[in-house]
């Protein structure tokens, strides 16, 4: 199939008609509007219908896949996780997992048990953002203030782990930056019973209360074959019934000896799509529940890192669980060559490829991220729809300008 | 000098000036609004976990917020964007304002208490009432903006699937009560409000209400998330101020009028204070209509917005044909002869 067919096309004599026309009305929305984010829509309406979306991106664009190149290895990894600061462990990940391809480095069971922890919380809060911003596009205001201020919960137990609120910095090559502080699991526990709760009350406030399921129902559809072809990723995919999720690729993570299963909805609207991040943060907490409980004991780092510290430093290291960076840390050298790695993020699967030529600062470093992957829907999904159906539709992608302008 | 003093209290307390200037007019106005917007974020604040305002005289809960507000508001820049056609970009909030004010002085507050008396004092109140929307729909148009005139569409498209039911539901109850006097219509609620005798007309009447203020389910006029702030996006200062007062001030109208025709209005009355004066033994009505005011600012807490089209269709296919049903409901209760 080409994508030079039915919808994705501009229809170029309507849109003709937009200067000095009549017909077309051209609104800029953003990027400074309540509501745009880090980004600009031109919107063009005939009457109350969209005929066209255009989504003007790079407001937010920070070079990094330029800055990377100038960096020691270590380096990259608080850099990038700037590219989805709600996400960040997640988004560092795949850069952690493509460097330990290039460098012949596993991290040792315990560490890939917790990478897993820190990813689930990640996705919860990350999750819950979305759907505050989700809201409050829709001007309810009280979803947005509850899942704002319930992310906190997981934001706390994230900073427990691993030290910040949001850049973690907490998968390095080899392994991990701390291990797991006592009593996690019984603070777990109440904060992922109350999230069920909470879940509810969403429940009955937001995501099924009538007037918002009238705004969400039936609106910006994304067909099955659609969201395959135009390469959707993440919730948005799979809220179209596509059951792809680079989780269930196993090859990061704990994923392969834990189960769970992915949800999947089938409409593919802007209700799915709500309703899909919500089963996501449940299915999410259950992950993080079985992690706790089938983690092994064992060091955090790879040995050929731990053996490299002075032995005092490794035994305080293996004592305390907090690693201390080995030097060749600063000079981290691959050998030369190219690795991939994709890791599921909140939104969709991120990818990466790095290309090393044997010096400390990679050669080049490639980001596709999941929101830039899901920035065609923004363009395709409004079409024909109500104006006021823009917002629900872009609250219901849960696109992240930074993310995608890297 | 005593002599000129009591005729000066004398001219104050008396219906003409005191119910346009002070109650139920202006200062109460005022007083409603410092107050209830005040209340509206205590109120979404309690409900979303937050404190609401707070920092200004914590031990008020942070009453005095809207008095900061509204000092901000009178002291920013005024800025009139060059494009925009001046004289009615000027004119048109204070003109909002005033359109909003002045049903007042056909509601009366206590027996035979009204700026003006008149038999025909619910149809005159409404209708003065209804001529806001044409001074948004000039604010949307002067300010020659794309997002202001998007909202003024909105407006003009709105108006009309909000008004007729309005109407139509507060109409019925004056077929109901035989009479177009607010003050009759109250009168002979003693024993029984009209929400109880056509609650499809009072259910009509509320959520026409809300649409006509603009309040959420309904702020799709104002729509921030899509238009920014509708008509009244370019304003600022205090412009802005009298534009977002005159909404409120028309809330409260329509309130005091759904609380007279469908609450019993003053009743119970308060003898004994009704004797010092007036007007004070009509307490019950301001208590009523603020009740309804504050439910009015909650709803803000567990709706979203509706979309434009689906609300107008609540406007033509739910509320307009309910209306009509109420006036046959009305009808059928005179024909009983149960009022």
């Amino acid at each position: 199939m080409s994508w030079r067919d039915e919808k994705l096309v501009v229809d170029w004599r309507k849109v003709a008609k937009a200067p000095g026309g009549e017909e077309i009305y051209e609104l800029f929305i953003g990027p400074q509007h309540p509501a745009s984010g880090h980004m600009r829509f031109i919107v063009r309406l005939e009457g109350d219908i969209i005929v066209d979306v255009e989504p003007d991106i790079g407001y937010v664009h920070r070079t990094m896949e330029k800055l990377a190149e100038g960096r020691e290895y270590i380096k990259n990894i608080p850099l990038f996780e700037r590219a989805t600061i709600i996400d960040s462990n997640n988004i560092t990940l795949g850069y952690v997992r493509a460097l330990e391809k290039l460098l012949d480095v596993e991290p040792p069971p315990r560490a890939r048990y917790l990478r897993t922890i820190l990813s689930e919380i990640n996705r919860i809060q990350s999750h819950l953002y979305g759907i505050g911003i989700a809201g409050i596009m829709l001007n309810h205001s009280t979803v947005f203030m509850w899942a704002f201020g319930d992310r906190e919960i997981w934001m706390q137990l994230a900073e427990e782990l691993t030290g910040a609120r949001l850049t973690h910095t907490y998968s390095i090559p080899g392994g991990v930056r701390r291990d797991l502080p006592d009593g996690f699991e019984e603070r777990f526990e109440k904060a992922a019973r109350y999230m069920l709760r909470r879940l509810e009350d969403y429940g009955k406030i937001f995501l099924y209360n009538p007037m918002i399921r009238s705004r969400y129902e039936g609106v910006g559809v994304l067909k099955k074959h659609e969201a395959e072809r135009l390469g959707a990723v993440g919730p948005n995919l799979r809220a179209s019934g596509v059951r792809y999720d680079a989780r269930l690729l196993g090859d990061y993570g704990a994923y392969s000896e834990l189960e769970f299963e992915v949800p999947v909805q089938e409409e593919g609207d802007s209700f799915a799509r709500m309703v899909q991040r919500v089963e996501e943060i449940k299915v999410s907490i259950e992950i993080i529940r079985q992690a706790l409980k089938k983690m092994p004991d064992g060091p955090i780092l790879a040995e050929k890192y731990l053996k490299l510290l002075p032995p005092k430093l490794r035994e305080r290291v293996l004592k305390t669980g907090r690693v201390k960076f080995p030097a060749i840390f600063a000079n981290l050298r691959p050998p030369p060559g190219e690795t991939v790695a994709r890791v599921e993020m909140a939104r969709g699967e991120v990818f990466y490829h790095i290309v090393s030529d044997g010096s400390p600062k990679p050669y080049r470093v490639r980001i596709v991220t999941p929101s830039f992957r899901n920035l065609v829907l923004l363009r395709l999904l409004p079409r024909e729809h109500r104006f006021m159906d823009l917002l629900a539709i872009y609250g219901s992608l849960d696109y992240f300008p930074p993310e995608s302008d890297r | 000098m005593w002599e000129l003093i009591d005729v000066i209290i004398r001219l104050l307390l008396s219906p003409p000036v005191f119910a346009p200037l002070i109650y139920p007019g202006l200062v109460t106005v005022l007083i409603i609004l410092v107050s209830l917007i005040w209340l509206g974020r205590k109120i979404a604040a309690k409900v979303q976990l937050r404190y609401g305002p707070y920092y200004i005289a914590k031990r008020l809960g942070g009453a005095p917020q809207l008095i900061a507000d509204a000092i901000r508001f009178m002291f920013q820049e005024v800025i009139v964007p060059r494009t925009a056609d001046k004289i009615p970009y000027l004119l048109a909030p204070a003109l909002a304002m005033t359109l909003g004010l002045v049903p007042v002085v056909f509601i009366p507050v206590a027996p035979g208490f009204a700026g003006i008396v008149t038999s025909y004092s619910l149809p005159l109140a409404l209708a003065l009432s209804s001529l806001l929307p044409i001074t948004v729909i000039l604010m949307a148009w002067s300010a020659n903006n794309k997002f202001t005139i998007q909202g003024g569409v909105r407006e003009a498209f709105m108006v009309i699937a909000y008004e007729i039911p309005l109407f139509v539901a507060a109409l019925s109850m004056g077929l109901a009560y035989g009479t177009l006097s607010l003050e009759e219509i109250v009168e002979k609620q003693v024993l029984v409000p009209g929400a109880v005798l056509n609650p499809l007309a009072a259910f009509v009447f509320y959520v026409s209400m809300l649409m006509s203020a603009g309040k959420l389910p309904f702020d799709i006029v104002e729509g921030e998330q899509e238009i920014v702030a509708g008509p009244f996006t370019e304003y600022s200062g205090i412009l802005y101020g009298l534009v977002m007062g005159a909404s409120y001030a028309q809330l409260y109208v329509l309130s005091m009028i759904f609380t007279e025709v469908f609450l019993a209005g003053w009743h119970p009355f308060i003898g004994s204070l009704g004797a010092l004066y007036l007007p004070l033994g009509g307490l019950a009505l301001f208590v009523k209509a603020y009740l309804v005011l504050a439910f009015s600012v909650f709803l803000r807490s567990v709706y979203g917005r509706y979309r434009l089209d689906y609300a107008l269709r609540i406007g033509w296919e739910r509320l307009f044909p309910l209306s009509v049903l109420a006036l046959f409901l009305s009808l059928g209760l005179r024909v009983v002869g149960v009022v």
